[in-house]
């Protein structure tokens, strides 16, 4: 049993606390999730658990914990690691070895554990999560859902009663997620767990949820069953926002409680035309019969694109499928068969400067562009690589795009996740670019930075930009794509109407299209709209 | 063959019977051994790269040497060209001893970095960081960290360049390394608290270990000096009886100190070695060895390890023993090629 | 109180059993023992310089060693080693070494001790990556120690003239990086210097003086290594102009959170 009493906590720096008077029980072999927006406190709230804050992170606390007879504030982590193991959101970040044996014994090596016995138990986690294929391998080669797996596997081992794990899937594709998350309803019923999850998208562990505890900037907290919690918030996962919509209650949690609705053959929803199709409108990017060999293996074969001025396409595909091969082929940086024509110029007959002139890149780590002292600096050093400049005035007013105005003179890293993507964002279009090429731009994102996001895009494609996603996050790129791509194994399988990607691709079909089959319907608005 | 104590072992007695040789034939012997062992224990495509490599620094270690000697000191008899005495340093002449004591020297240089370098080839990364001392656990701690991350740090180098570069980076001067730096460096500290934050939640001992007491590091002061005593007494050819204890002396409280250090850290290793049959079979020779040649120097008459070619050249004197025991460095090749693994 | 000034002393015996193995060539006669090579002069001077490294390592692990400190150290040190085999791939004159700027500004910023960790640890770790373990490794640690631990001394008159924050700072930063660009070179020059065979009397005259012995040595560094030094210190100096703001900007920021935080459990 864990209980929490009046926590209140605040950070050494801040002047408010992140939450007042958190008071509420946990069971034994519960699983509980906690969301919020970033910013929240998720994090801060599951370090309580073992420790970490306030032994760590230093600030003033008070208020009691009681995890399993054990109290983390007075006891600090050392101690607290016997019974509760944590798992980090960055799967690169948290091991210190590079053999996965060796990491999974490095807490019994800790614990000062006879070798026999270390043995003994790093053989039973290692058969518990069923990773014996992965033993002796080095943790530089394993995926991520390895990797995660391997962390959850050397938080565990030795027996812990509580398992806490800070968005463990939000660096995952989705079906690795999935697959993370089974093993870890596994281990909840095996071994009677108690587990304590935060995570920003919340479809995929509803089904396995016991409680929900909603944590809000300056709001009470809500805590209790999930469809209780569920009903009270406003940003949820699509499948709760249409029944919501409908009015069914008790609100369904998974797919199949939906009520079934009988799928439909009229065909009033029909594909909704976009005037893409438009003749007149002229294609910024061709690429024809588009091949990348790389070491003697075959990453992309037969690409065949055509990409118009102010198109959103996304590109979706499991990991490994070559996505981002793709995008750097359009920039030049890889060696290529067949044709890449920007512009009406082949790219092989144009300088790398002539080609980053036209096109903007925001790659899957936004944060490895910020270097400047100030916002408005970042902008400039752009313009300056490009050979450009613009008045502050003109800088102040883009600024002014992304809402960031207020913030001309801050210090980039000192912003929230969502602001520095925005500085980032920024800083790559300040010179008007045709392309803007996206790299997974969703991930570990809340809700409201996405729908900024989308706002963005949507912009861009008004004023003709072509957009190219790549994105494992269907729901975001059913709402925004004009087009979609299916890229798997180095091919493409499927270039069409987003409708018909997400839902008639199992693998790929959105909340909406699952519940209403039959439809072309794929986000929550079509069936408002219906 | 594969256990680390065993190379480790091995690696010491060569290198002591090294320091004891002179004679220019044993030398070659050793270097030549050492040159087939590192063969062997080279990965296929690796085996003509490291005859090359090491070849051509053989022989350019000792033109170098037996050219620098040979221009900078001037005595020996057999005199083979002189420069103008007036002229600094190298005016006088060059003589056959001088390029011969230079090459000797070169030889001597080789067979010790070969040495160095067939150990790298023996052991792996991970065993080489195994070496260090429990004492020094938290030392190790941090290089075993240095070395996971290694990898990952290369490779967001090349991402974050690549990125800047799209942005417009011409990667051209000095200054441009910066957009490259700062977020490798901001990331890499945010990645360093997670990874303690990670160990922190895993039990890893945060205490600092209390504070050592100074007797124990005056202590290992004094058995370093006693070390570095004793080999004075030993350069300048004093009885053995002086320096001897105080080797003896040093390695023994140095030994018992951190033994004490190591005590205090509670940790337990997860990694154990194995002696396989071919590793007991090595070490059982080793020790003949040594054993050979400690006798070799108390009772029998170690003057043929030395060679001098001053004042004149002559021909080094030969030994059986020592020939014997230059094959030391040839046993491991049998071993390596029948190893049963 | 106490404790400060025996770690004082005990790194100031250390450093002089380190200087005194290196400049041993100029000072000790002639080596007359004619079993013992002379050769191997060197590897003993290596062995010794490991002996004093350990025991500056025990006296720092006992003195501020936290999970935090080994997290952020094993990073840095991966970064550094990362940037030295990048030589190749970013611009710079030949025998660049970048490592040395970062060792100046964490010894200058965080103290001597991290300062020295930073710089024998990443010389340590780049030799085992590479697999280039050799008798000169500990020469080179040693050295590349000292100039983490040294910089840390540049507060003084840092703090002593108001320049914190100041171009003034940065200036004398760069003299420092260029300084030790120069005297790295020496160092090591004079720790292999007996391989070449001018080792202690051997080859001088008889009872030739030291200044003789220094002439012959400066002979010897300026034709082997004084243009890869010079080059080194160009790199510095170019280095520590560019970088050091920023990067003394973002420790700054991390230090609260690296350094043992007092942690004020109050109950209300």
């Amino acid at each position: 049993m864990i209980t929490i009493n009046s926590l209140t906590f605040q950070y050494p720096q801040s002047s408010q606390p992140v939450f007042k008077n958190l008071t509420f029980e946990i069971a034994q072999g519960s699983l509980t999730l906690v969301t919020g927006e970033s910013g929240s406190g998720k994090s801060t709230l599951l370090r309580c658990f073992n420790g970490l804050v306030p032994h760590f992170s230093g600030g003033l606390i008070s208020g009691d914990i009681d995890v399993f007879g054990l109290n983390p504030i007075e006891e600090g982590p050392e101690i607290l690691s016997k019974e509760v193991g944590f798992v980090f959101q960055e799967p690169e970040a948290q091991f210190i070895y590079d053999s996965v044996e060796d990491e999974i014994a490095f807490t019994l090596e800790n614990a000062g554990m006879p070798y026999a016995a270390m043995h003994s138990k790093v053989s039973e986690i290692i058969h518990q999560l069923k990773i014996e294929d992965i033993r002796h391998r080095k943790i530089r080669q394993i995926s991520g859902g390895e990797k995660q797996l391997v962390a959850i596997a050397s938080a565990l081992v030795g027996g812990k009663k509580l398992l806490i794990l800070d968005e463990p899937t939000s660096q995952l594709d989705p079906q690795t997620a999935d697959e993370l998350l089974s093993h870890i309803k596994k281990m909840k019923q095996e071994q009677g767990l108690t587990i304590i999850i935060s995570a920003h998208r919340l479809e995929r562990l509803l089904p396995y949820t016991d409680n929900i505890l909603h944590l809000a900037k300056g709001a009470d907290p809500i805590y209790g069953p999930p469809q209780q919690v569920l009903s009270q918030i406003d940003l949820v996962p699509p499948i709760i926002e249409i029944a919501k919509k409908l009015k069914i209650s008790p609100l369904p949690i998974k797919i199949e409680e939906f009520p079934k609705i009988s799928p439909s053959n009229s065909t009033t929803h029909g594909i909704k035309s976009n005037n893409l199709n438009d003749e007149t409108n002229r294609s910024i990017l061709i690429i024809k019969n588009l091949s990348v060999i790389f070491d003697k293996q075959t990453i992309l074969k037969g690409i065949n694109l055509n990409i118009r001025k102010g198109e959103i396409l996304s590109i979706i595909g499991p990991n490994g499928a070559g996505k981002t091969t793709l995008l750097r082929s359009i920039l030049g940086l890889v060696h290529k068969k067949g044709q890449i024509i920007l512009n009406g110029d082949e790219i092989e007959t144009l300088d790398f400067a002539q080609i980053i002139r036209q096109i903007a890149y925001l790659p899957q780590n936004p944060n490895d562009l910020l270097f400047a002292d100030t916002v408005t600096e970042e902008l400039q050093i752009t313009l300056k690589n490009h050979g450009l400049e613009k008045s502050q005035e003109e800088l102040v007013s883009f600024l002014s795009r992304f809402n960031l105005v207020d913030k001309k003179n801050a210090y980039p890293r000192d912003l929230s996740i969502g602001e520095r993507q925005r500085v980032a964002i920024a800083a790559i279009t300040i010179f008007e670019p045709e392309i803007i090429l996206l790299d997974e731009p969703t991930r570990g994102l809340d809700y409201s930075t996405k729908s900024a996001l989308y706002t963005f895009l949507k912009a861009w494609s008004d004023q003709g930009i072509a957009v190219i996603l790549i994105t494992h996050d269907v729901e975001f790129a059913a709402q925004i794509a004009d087009r979609v791509t299916i890229l798997e194994g180095g091919k493409i399988t499927f270039t069409g109407h987003p409708r018909v990607a997400f839902t008639q691709f199992k693998p790929y079909q959105t909340q909406t299209a699952r519940i209403f089959p039959g439809r072309n319907w794929i986000t929550t608005q079509d069936v408002v709209n219906n | 063959m594969k256990n680390t104590a065993v190379w480790i072992f091995w690696f010491l007695t060569t290198l002591v019977l090294i320091f004891f040789m002179q004679n220019p034939i044993y030398l070659i012997i050793f270097l030549l051994g050492l040159i087939s062992l590192g063969y062997h224990l080279s990965e296929k495509d690796e085996k003509s790269t490291w005859l090359k490599k090491n070849l051509q620094f053989l022989a350019t270690i000792i033109f170098v040497s037996a050219f620098i000697n040979g221009l900078f000191t001037h005595s020996g008899k057999t005199v083979l060209f002189s420069f103008p005495d007036s002229w600094m340093l190298i005016g006088g002449s060059v003589t056959l001893e001088s390029l011969t004591y230079g090459a000797i020297n070169g030889i001597t240089i080789c067979a010790i970095f070969l040495l160095f370098r067939v150990l790298n080839c023996a052991l792996s990364v991970k065993q080489l960081t195994r070496l260090i001392p429990r004492a020094l656990y938290p030392i190790g701690m941090i290089i075993s960290i240095s070395l996971t991350f290694f990898p990952s740090i290369q490779r967001r180098i090349c991402e974050i360049k690549e990125a800047q570069m799209i942005r417009g980076n011409p990667m051209k001067k000095i200054r441009d390394w910066l957009p490259i730096l700062i977020p490798l460096l901001v990331s890499s500290l945010e990645n360093g608290i997670i990874l303690s934050e990670s160990m922190t939640s895993r039990g890893f001992y945060t205490r600092k270990t209390k504070n050592t007491p100074i007797f124990l590091i005056i202590g290992l002061i004094i058995g370093t000096f006693s070390i570095f005593s004793g080999w004075i007494f030993l350069i300048y050819d004093y009885p053995a009886y002086y320096y001897l204890p105080l080797f003896i002396l040093g390695g023994i409280i140095i030994f018992f100190i951190l033994r004490a250090l190591s005590i205090q850290i509670e940790t337990t290793k997860y990694h154990q070695e194995k002696l396989s049959k071919n590793d007991f079979l090595f070490l059982v020779f080793n020790l003949t060895f040594v054993f050979i040649f400690s006798s070799f120097m108390i009772f029998g008459n170690p003057t043929s390890l030395s060679y001098s070619p001053f004042p004149a050249i002559s021909f080094p004197k030969i030994e059986f023993i020592p020939i014997f025991l230059t094959l030391l460095t040839y046993l491991p090749i049998p071993l390596i090629t029948y190893d049963h693994h | 109180m106490k404790y400060r000034f025996f770690s004082f002393l005990i790194d100031l015996i250390v450093f002089l059993i380190g200087v005194l193995s290196l400049i041993a060539p100029f000072v000790f006669p002639e080596i007359s023992s004619p079993v013992f090579s002379q050769s191997s002069y060197p590897i003993v001077v290596s062995l010794m310089i490991l002996l004093c490294i350990m025991i500056i390592f025990i006296e720092i692990q006992s003195s501020i060693l936290d999970s935090k400190i080994i997290a952020f150290l094993g990073i840095i040190i991966a970064m550094n080693a990362g940037l030295r085999f990048l030589e190749n791939a970013l611009p710079g004159p030949a025998a660049f070494s970048p490592i040395f700027f970062l060792i100046i500004l964490t010894g200058y910023f965080f103290g001597s001790r991290i300062g020295f960790l930073v710089g024998t640890l990443t010389i340590l770790v780049s030799g085992i990556i590479t697999g280039g373990i050799g008798p000169w490794l500990p020469a080179q640690m040693i050295t590349a120690g000292w100039v983490g631990q040294f910089s840390a001394l540049l507060n003084y008159p840092i703090q002593k003239f108001n320049l914190k924050g100041k171009s003034g700072e940065i200036i004398i930063l760069i003299f420092y990086g260029a300084f030790w660009g120069l005297l790295f070179g020496v160092i090591m020059n004079l720790w292999f210097w007996p391989f070449i065979g001018m080792i202690p009397g051997q080859n001088w005259l008889k009872n030739a003086s030291i200044i003789t012995n220094i002439q012959r040595y400066g002979a010897y560094y300026f034709t082997t290594s004084l243009l890869w030094d010079v080059t080194r210190s160009i790199g510095n100096i170019l280095l520590l102009a560019s970088l050091t703001r920023p990067v003394l900007k973002i420790f700054n920021r991390f230090q609260s959170r690296f350094t043992f935080q007092y942690r004020l459990a109050e109950n209300q």
